[in-house]
C-alpha cells in the first residue's frame, strides 16, 4: 500500500539519530533521578517504539516496506498524549525533526486505512451529532452560564468572545471554574459575550486523533461566530482550544482574524495595566502545572517557510515551545498575596504531561491516570497544598488521580486564586 | 520468528507485555544510523525484544537462549549501532526497566547503578551529596554502566573524573552461559568497593581496551567510582532557559577559559603542563571550525568561503577549553596563577569567558560539566561519525589531529562531509601526570542527502591506514566488525586472546558478538583462510 502522507515526512523520520534524548527532559535541566523522564508513553510501555524516536523509526519501516501498519502499530501510535515534550527535548539539540506534525500524519494515516479506536469514533460521532466531544446534548451547551447575565453574541455585539470549550461546558466538576472566569472578566470591565447554545467544539481533538478533515467545518463555524460577534478578541479558558486556535488553525490555513488569548494572558495584561488589583488571601503554598497545550504547544504556528530540508530552515520557523504561555499564569499566582509558588522539577517547556491529551483520556483511561499520578507525586514532593493549573482537561484528570491515590491535595484553577485575591472563598 | 515454545517461555519469564515480535516494533530497534560502521542505517532486525526488570530475569533469558541455540544482545540506552543486533536471529534485551540507582556511598565515593540510569540522572543525584561522576562525550543520555563495562569514552571533565574504562568497580555480570558472576570485592562478600578484589579480578577480560560491545553477556549492576564536586551541593540556583539561553548561577570558584596555542606542538605542550601541574577540572580540545558549524549550521558554508575567515579559523584551531573548579578561594588563586603561567610559557593566549561574556560563560560551563554540547552536532547535518580516537599517550592523540585534518579536507571539498574546517577533533588529557588522553576526529554529514555511504567508508578506511602507518594506536573506526583480521597481527595478536576469552566464557556462542569477536576456533579458521601477506596493511573494504 502506498503511504503518501507518511512519505511526506520521510525526511523527519530519517533524521532520527536514535540518541534517545526525546525520552528525557533536556539534560541541562535534570535535577534528580526521579523526575528526569519526559515521555509518558515510553515510560509506561517501555518498548522503544513508544518513544518519539521509535514512532519515527516505525513510520520509516512502513514506508520502506519493511513492515506494515496494523492494529498493534496503531495502538502504539495512539498511546501518546501528543504532549510535545519529546519535540522540546529533541529540538534542544537539533532543528530538523517536527515530532508532533509527524505523529499527526501517522494518526491520519491510521484513520485513512481503517485502524481506528472505538472510543475515538464515539468522539467523532458526538461531534457530528452534538457539536461536542463529550457525548452531551448540544441544547445544554450554555447551561453553565445560567444566571450570569452574559451577553449572547447572537443578539448583541461584544468586544471579546468568550469560548468555554467542550469540557468546561459540560463537566459538572468544572462548571464552577468556568463561571468564575466569566464573572471575573465581567467584573474587570471586559465586554464579553458567549455564543450560547451555538458554541461548538473547536475541532482540535478530532484533528489530534487523526480525523483531520473534520476540523475544517468547526474552524469555519468558529470564524463565522467570531465575525458575527463583532469581537476583536477571542478568549478561552481551555488550553486545548487555545492550542487549536493558535497552532492547528493557522497551520491548516484556517486562521482566525482576531486576536486569540487564553484567559490567563488577558488577565495578566489587566493586572499589569493596573486594571485589576489583587489582595492578600489566606496563606497557601501551591505549585503550578504547565498545561502542554498552553505551554510548549501553545506557541503560535510559525508560518512562512516551506521545504523538505529542515536542516536549512531558519530557526525562527522552528516550533521550539519556548514562546508558549508560561509566565502569565505564574504572574497571576504570585500576585495573590499570601500565596507561595513552589516550582516542581519539570516545568515550563519540559513539563510532564497530565495524561489527558491526544485522545488518551477517552481510549486509555488507565494510562491517562497513570500519567497524572506521576505529576501529582511530583507536585506533592514540593510540599504544596494545591496544584494549580489552567486547563480543564488537566484539572479533571488530576482530580481523578488524587481520588485514586487517596492523597490530600487540592486541584485549583488560576481563577480560583484570583477569586481568593478578590476576596472570594 | 522465534519458535513458538521459546516465545511462550519468554512470556512466562517476563509477562506477555514485556515481550514482542511485532515487525514494526522490532524495526524501531533496527534503525541505528549513529556511529554506524555498517553500510546501512537499518541493522539486522531482532527476532524479538524483551524487557527484563531483574537480574534473575536476565539470567533466565540468557539460559533459555543457551538451551534453544538462539543468540541474545543486551543494550542499556541503546545509542549507536553497536548496541543493536549485528546479525539475524538475535533476541534484543532492552534493559530500560533496570533503571535504579541502588545506592550512593558518600563515604567511599561510589555509586551502584543499573543499566538504564543515564549520565545526567547519576550526576544530579551525586551533586546532591557533594559528589560528581564522569560523563562520556557521547552525552548524558548514555548509560554510565554501558560505557564502563562495555564501551569506551572520554568526557569533558576527564581531567578530573578520568576515563570510562578507569571508573568501574565491582560488577554484577550475567555471563553468556547464564551464570552470575560477581566481579571484584562483590564476589567475596565485601561489597562494591573494588573491581579487582578481594575476589575475581576480571576487568581486563570484561572490557579490555574498548569493551565487548554487548558481545560477552549482560552487565546488570555496576559500581562507579565517584569524585568530589567542588561546588555547592545540589542543583545550580535560579536556572532558566534551555540550552545556549541558559541563565543560572555558577559556583563562584568555577571558571571557564579558552586557550589558543600557536601550533599543535604547543597545544600538546600546554596539555602536558596542565596535567603535570595537577590543576583543572575540564581539559578538552575545542575545534573552532566545528564550534562555528554547530552555532551557525546554515551560514557556515558561506562564511567559510571567505579566505580571511578561513585563515582566522585556522589560526585559532589549536584551542583548549579549560575550566577550574576549586574548593577554596586560595586554591582558586593558586590554580589560576599556574594556568596563566603555563599559558605564558607556551606562547598561548587566554580568553577569559567570565570577563568577556559572563552569561555565556555560566551556560557553557554547565553544559560542559554535563557533557551536553556533543548532541548539538546533530544541528549541522543530523548525523556524524568518528575516527582516530585512540585512548593513548596524548602526543599521539595530537598527531592524530593533524593527520585527521589533512585526510578529511578533500572529503569536505567533495561535499561528502559538512564544512568544519577539517579540524573537528575533540578530547583531552586525563589522570593528571599520566600523559594519557583521548582525541577523536568527528565528521558531520546528512544521511538523507547522501544515502550512498561508500565515500564515508573510504574516509574511514583511510583513517585506519594512517593510524597503522603512523602507529597512532587503535582507531575508533576499527571497533567491531572484522577489523581484527588486519589489526590483530599488527597488535600482539589481540584477536586471538579476545577470541579465547569469548570461547571460554560463551561455549554456546549465545552472546551476539558481531561487534566483538567470534569464538577462537572460528577466528583461527578465518585467519587461515586469509592471505596473511595481503592482509598486512589491508583495510576494512579490502579484507
Amino acid at each position: 500500500m502506498s503511504h503518501t502522507q507518511l512519505e511526506s515526512m520521510r525526511s523527519d523520520y530519517e533524521g532520527c539519530s536514535r540518541c534517545s534524548c526525546c525520552k528525557w527532559i533536556p539534560h541541562a535541566q535534570i535535577m534528580s533521578w526521579r523526575y528526569a523522564k519526559s515521555c509518558p508513553s515510553v515510560d509506561r510501555y517501555n518498548f522503544h517504539a513508544y518513544s518519539a524516536s521509535g514512532k519515527l523509526n516505525m513510520a520509516l519501516s512502513i514506508i520502506d516496506k519493511r513492515s506494515q501498519l496494523n492494529d498493534a502499530v496503531a495502538s502504539v501510535i495512539y498511546r501518546c498524549q501528543l504532549c510535545g515534550a519529546c519535540q522540546v527535548s529533541c529540538q534542544n539539540y537539533r532543528d530538523d525533526i517536527d515530532h508532533c506534525d509527524s505523529f499527526h500524519v501517522m494518526r491520519s494515516t491510521c484513520v485513512q486505512e481503517g485502524f481506528v479506536l472505538p472510543e475515538h469514533l464515539e468522539i467523532i460521532e458526538s461531534m457530528k451529532r452534538e457539536d461536542n466531544t463529550m457525548g452531551m446534548p448540544k441544547a445544554q451547551r450554555s447551561d453553565w452560564a445560567a444566571g450570569l447575565d452574559i451577553p449572547d453574541i447572537n443578539t448583541q455585539k461584544v468586544d471579546v468572545l468568550f469560548h468555554a470549550g467542550c469540557r468546561y461546558s459540560y463537566d459538572e466538576g468544572l462548571l464552577d471554574t468556568v463561571r468564575k472566569w466569566a464573572t471575573f472578566l465581567k467584573k474587570a470591565g471586559i465586554n464579553i459575550g458567549i455564543a450560547g447554545r451555538d458554541e461548538a467544539c473547536c475541532g482540535g481533538r478530532a484533528y489530534e486523533i487523526g480525523y483531520q478533515g473534520e476540523m475544517k467545518k468547526y474552524a469555519d463555524d468558529m470564524a463565522s461566530r467570531v465575525k458575527a460577534s463583532g469581537a476583536h478578541t477571542l478568549v478561552t479558558p481551555c488550553s486545548d482550544c487555545y492550542y487549536t486556535f493558535k497552532y492547528l488553525y493557522p497551520k491548516n490555513s484556517l486562521g482566525l482574524t482576531v486576536k486569540v488569548l487564553h484567559t490567563t494572558e488577558l488577565t495578566d495584561g489587566l493586572l499589569r495595566q493596573g486594571i485589576i488589583r489583587l489582595k492578600s488571601s489566606e496563606p497557601m503554598t501551591v505549585t503550578y502545572h504547565d498545561p502542554c497545550h498552553l505551554g510548549r504547544r501553545g506557541e503560535s504556528y510559525k508560518s512562512g517557510w516551506s521545504g523538505d530540508v529542515k536542516l536549512m530552515r531558519p530557526v525562527q520557523f522552528k516550533q521550539t515551545g519556548r514562546e508558549g504561555i508560561f509566565d502569565e499564569p505564574r504572574n497571576l499566582i504570585k500576585a495573590v498575596g499570601g500565596v507561595e509558588l513552589r516550582e516542581m522539577e519539570r516545568i515550563r517547556e519540559y513539563s510532564w504531561c497530565c495524561g489527558a491529551g491526544g485522545g488518551v483520556l477517552e481510549a486509555e483511561p488507565d494510562f491517562a491516570v497513570w500519567t497524572a499520578r506521576d505529576r501529582i507525586d511530583e507536585a506533592m514532593a514540593t510540599g504544596a497544598e494545591a496544584i494549580v493549573t489552567a486547563c480543564p482537561w488537566c484539572e479533571h484528570l488530576f482530580a481523578e488521580a488524587i481520588k485514586e491515590m487517596g492523597v490530600t491535595m487540592k486541584v485549583l484553577d488560576v481563577v480560583d486564586l484570583l477569586d481568593m485575591g478578590l476576596g472570594g472563598e | 520468528m522465534l519458535p513458538e515454545n521459546v516465545y511462550k517461555e519468554l512470556e512466562d519469564i517476563l509477562g506477555a507485555e514485556n515481550v514482542t515480535q511485532e515487525p514494526a516494533i522490532l524495526d524501531s530497534y533496527a534503525w541505528q544510523p549513529a556511529l554506524n560502521l555498517l553500510k546501512d542505517a537499518w541493522v539486522p532486525r531482532p527476532e524479538a525484544v524483551v524487557l527484563p526488570q531483574t537480574t534473575a530475569e536476565v539470567q533466565a533469558i540468557v539460559q533459555l537462549c543457551n538451551r534453544a541455540g538462539i543468540k541474545c544482545k543486551a543494550f542499556s540506552t541503546g545509542w549507536a549501532s553497536y548496541s543493536a543486533c549485528g546479525s539475524e536471529g538475535v533476541i534484543q534485551i532492552d534493559l530500560r526497566r533496570m533503571n535504579r540507582i541502588i545506592e550512593i556511598d558518600e563515604k567511599n565515593m561510589i555509586a551502584v547503578i543499573e543499566p538504564y540510569v543515564c549520565g545526567s540522572q547519576l550526576q544530579a543525584e551525586c551533586m546532591k551529596r557533594g559528589l560528581n561522576c564522569h560523563i562520556i562525550g557521547a552525552g548524558p543520555n548514555c548509560s554510565p554502566l554501558a560505557s564502563l563495562t562495555s564501551g569506551w569514552g572520554y568526557g569533558w571533565t576527564g581531567l578530573y573524573t578520568s576515563y570510562s574504562n578507569r571508573n568501574p568497580l565491582a560488577v554484577e555480570w550475567v555471563l553468556p552461559n547464564g551464570e552470575l558472576l560477581q566481579m571484584g570485592s562483590l564476589g567475596s562478600g565485601c561489597g562494591w568497593i573494588n573491581g579487582d578484589g578481594p575476589g575475581p579480578s576480571l576487568r581486563g577480560v570484561m572490557r579490555g581496551w574498548g569493551g565487548a560491545q554487548g558481545g560477552l553477556g549482560v552487565f546488570t549492576k555496576c559500581a562507579v567510582k565517584l569524585y568530589p564536586w567542588p561546588g555547592e551541593e545540589g542543583a545550580p540556583k535560579g536556572m532558566r532557559g534551555m540550552m545556549l539561553d541558559l541563565d543560572m548561577e555558577t559556583p563562584k570558584l568555577h571558571k571557564l577559559y579558552y586557550i589558543y596555542s600557536p601550533s599543535y606542538a604547543m597545544y600538546a605542550e600546554f596539555a602536558h603542563r596542565i596535567a603535570n601541574s595537577e590543576i583543572g577540572y575540564i581539559h578538552c580540545k575545542l575545534t573552532t571550525g566545528g564550534f562555528m558549524s554547530v552555532l551557525m549550521p546554515r551560514a557556515i558554508k558561506k562564511i567559510m568561503k571567505s579566505k580571511a575567515i578561513r585563515a582566522a579559523a585556522k589560526a585559532l584551531q589549536h584551542c583548549t577549553s579549560i575550566a577550574l573548579a576549586c574548593h577554596s578561594e586560595r586554591e582558586f588563586v593558586y590554580q589560576e596563577e599556574v594556568l596563566r603561567k603555563i599559558v605564558e610559557e607556551t606562547d598561548s593566549f587566554i580568553f577569559d569567558w567570565s570577563k568577556l561574556a559572563p552569561r555565556l560563560h555560566d551556560t557553557l560551563l554547565w553544559l560542559f560539566h554535563r557533557s551536553i554540547p556533543p548532541a548539538m552536532i546533530f544541528r549541522v547535518g543530523g548525523n556524524f561519525l568518528t575516527s582516530f580516537g585512540a585512548n593513548e599517550m596524548y602526543d599521539m592523540c595530537v598527531l592524530g589531529c593533524e593527520a585527521g585534518e589533512q585526510l578529511k579536507r578533500p572529503y569536505i571539498d567533495k561535499g561528502i562531509f559538512i564544512e568544519d574546517t577539517g579540524d573537528n577533533t575533540w578530547g583531552g588529557i586525563y589522570e593528571g601526570s599520566s600523559g594519557w588522553g583521548h582525541i577523536e576526529e568527528c565528521a558531520m554529514y546528512d544521511l538523507r542527502t547522501s544515502r550512498n555511504p561508500e565515500a564515508r567508508f573510504d574516509y574511514l578506511d583511510e583513517t585506519v591506514k594512517v593510524v597503522q602507518e603512523k602507529t597512532l594506536g587503535f582507531s575508533l573506526a576499527s571497533v567491531g566488525g572484522d577489523s581484527y583480521k588486519y589489526l590483530g597481527p599488527l597488535m600482539y595478536n589481540y584477536h586471538l586472546w579476545q577470541s579465547k576469552i569469548k570461547s571460554a566464557f560463551d561455549p554456546n556462542y549465545a552472546s551476539d558478538a558481531s561487534f566483538y569477536i567470534p569464538p577462537y576456533e572460528e577466528v583461527v579458521k578465518i585467519m587461515e583462510q586469509e592471505d596473511k601477506g595481503r592482509m598486512f596493511g589491508a583495510t576494512r573494504s579490502e579484507s
